[in-house]
């Protein structure tokens, strides 16, 4: 059984499930691609979906051969994607909420 | 074991570059990589060209697969030519290998070689720190978790089970009250076990809120389409709404337009602190499917006696 508790990670943990060094996980802070609480790496904290965003960039940059603000760019654009597929999902549900009433 | 065509998987001729090669498998990778991809198939597509390239971007790979594919592209099933060995060309064995083919495997399983993030983005020399906290560990392992919109009102436990490798797993997963659509669960050291005992990978659940019958979600707030007759809209009325936890009483005011919200306060889903989102009933004004006499009769009196004009704003527009 999983604990319940939000599990927040230090840099040193990070790196250690991400399998790469901290001097990668220091590039991709600093382009945006997640934003750790605390300011000096010593005091860093990552959350699961920061764990996750930076799993996905490593991919990214390993699979496509593509530099990290590349990677930012791609990750944003993906992020925003994303959402819109979600909420035409949601909007596509309710418009059918509509049109049955109407049939 | 089935021959692979890498030249085929790459969509390249034999003879083509290195570079003819490269850009084949970048315009692939984009294109079937899990991260970006919503082709159905597109983890085991990629996993193909990846384990494609992965040979025939090194010359000294490539060399070995032409020699072998002389030998063995003409039938579909496929040995290895008696005492083949790789001639374990330096340095060509990514991560990614352990997910390769039985063919792969059997062509370079001479090459144990420790894994080489550096190759497999091409970056060797350019990136040399990229594996300084590199240890080894089991694969993690991704999947939905399904809730229902009414088990996130509490803390709620989900059996789950699934497949490593050929052995089944169960699990009981505890999901906070409040937890969104979207959001992970970390279940540590739950993913396939490590390499020669190394440390298994984890177990990530990524919650999915089942779509419900009667309500949408819209952040933490529910919606939904309240149908009324036309003369509830118009004179008001009291009516049961459905909420998650039972039906409750709302007034509907007099001259309510089709579409207006009505908020119920504090019926919409909880967050993590506790406060809950409201819902919201949008009503949607329906006509009855058929009417008899006496009720067209009403209809027609309604119908003579109004000075309601439905498309006063197309008339203003002109």
């Amino acid at each position: 059984m999983n604990d319940s508790h939000a599990e927040n990670m230090s840099l040193t943990e990070l790196c250690e499930i991400t399998v790469v060094s901290e001097d990668t996980i220091i590039e991709i802070v600093e382009h945006g691609i997640v934003d750790p609480q605390g300011r000096e790496p010593e005091s860093w904290l990552f959350d699961i979906h920061m764990l996750m965003t930076t799993q996905k960039a490593v991919r990214l940059y390993r699979d496509l051969e593509i530099d990290w603000s590349g990677i930012a760019f791609a990750l944003s654009l993906l992020d925003e994607l994303e959402q819109l597929r979600e909420e035409k999902r949601c909007l596509a549900m309710r418009l059918s909420r509509f049109e049955n009433n109407a049939s | 074991m089935e021959f692979k065509d890498y030249y085929k998987i790459l969509g390249v001729d034999p003879e083509a570059s290195n570079k003819e090669v490269k850009t084949a498998y970048r315009k692939l990778a984009r294109k079937y990589h899990p991260d970006v991809s919503e082709h159905k198939d597109a983890g085991n597509k990629f996993k193909e060209v990846a384990e494609a390239y992965e040979v025939l971007k090194n010359t000294e790979t490539r060399a070995e697969y032409d020699e072998v594919r002389q030998y063995g592209a003409q039938g579909q099933s496929f040995q290895p030519p008696p005492g083949w060995q790789s001639g374990n060309a330096e340095g060509s064995y990514s991560t990614a290998n352990e997910d390769f083919s039985e063919f792969f495997s059997s062509l370079f399983r001479n090459a144990n070689q420790q894994p080489d993030f550096d190759d497999v983005a091409g970056h060797r020399g350019g990136f040399q720190d990229w594996g300084g906290a590199r240890t080894q560990r089991g694969q993690d392992i991704e999947s939905d978790l399904p809730v229902f919109l009414e088990d996130t009102l509490k803390e709620s436990t989900h059996p789950i089970s699934f497949q490593i490798g050929d052995r089944k797993k169960t699990l009981k997963v505890k999901v906070p009250a409040g937890t969104g659509n979207g959001e992970r669960i970390r279940l540590k050291g739950q993913g396939s076990p490590g390499p020669g005992g190394t440390a298994s990978g984890d177990l990530y659940l990524r919650v999915r809120l089942v779509p419900h019958p009667l309500f949408d979600v819209e952040g933490h707030n529910l919606i939904v389409v309240l149908p009324l007759a036309p003369w509830e809209a118009v004179l008001g009325a009291k009516v049961e709404v459905p909420t998650l936890s039972g039906n409750l009483r709302l007034t509907i005011p007099a001259n309510s337009q089709n579409g207006q919200r009505l908020r119920i306060k504090s019926k919409g889903l909880p967050n993590k602190r506790g406060e809950r989102g409201d819902l919201y009933a949008v009503i949607n004004v329906v006509v009855p499917a058929a009417a008899d006499a006496d009720t067209k009769a009403l209809w027609k009196a309604l119908g003579d006696e109004s000075k309601f004009d439905p498309r006063a704003e197309w008339r203003n527009s002109k």
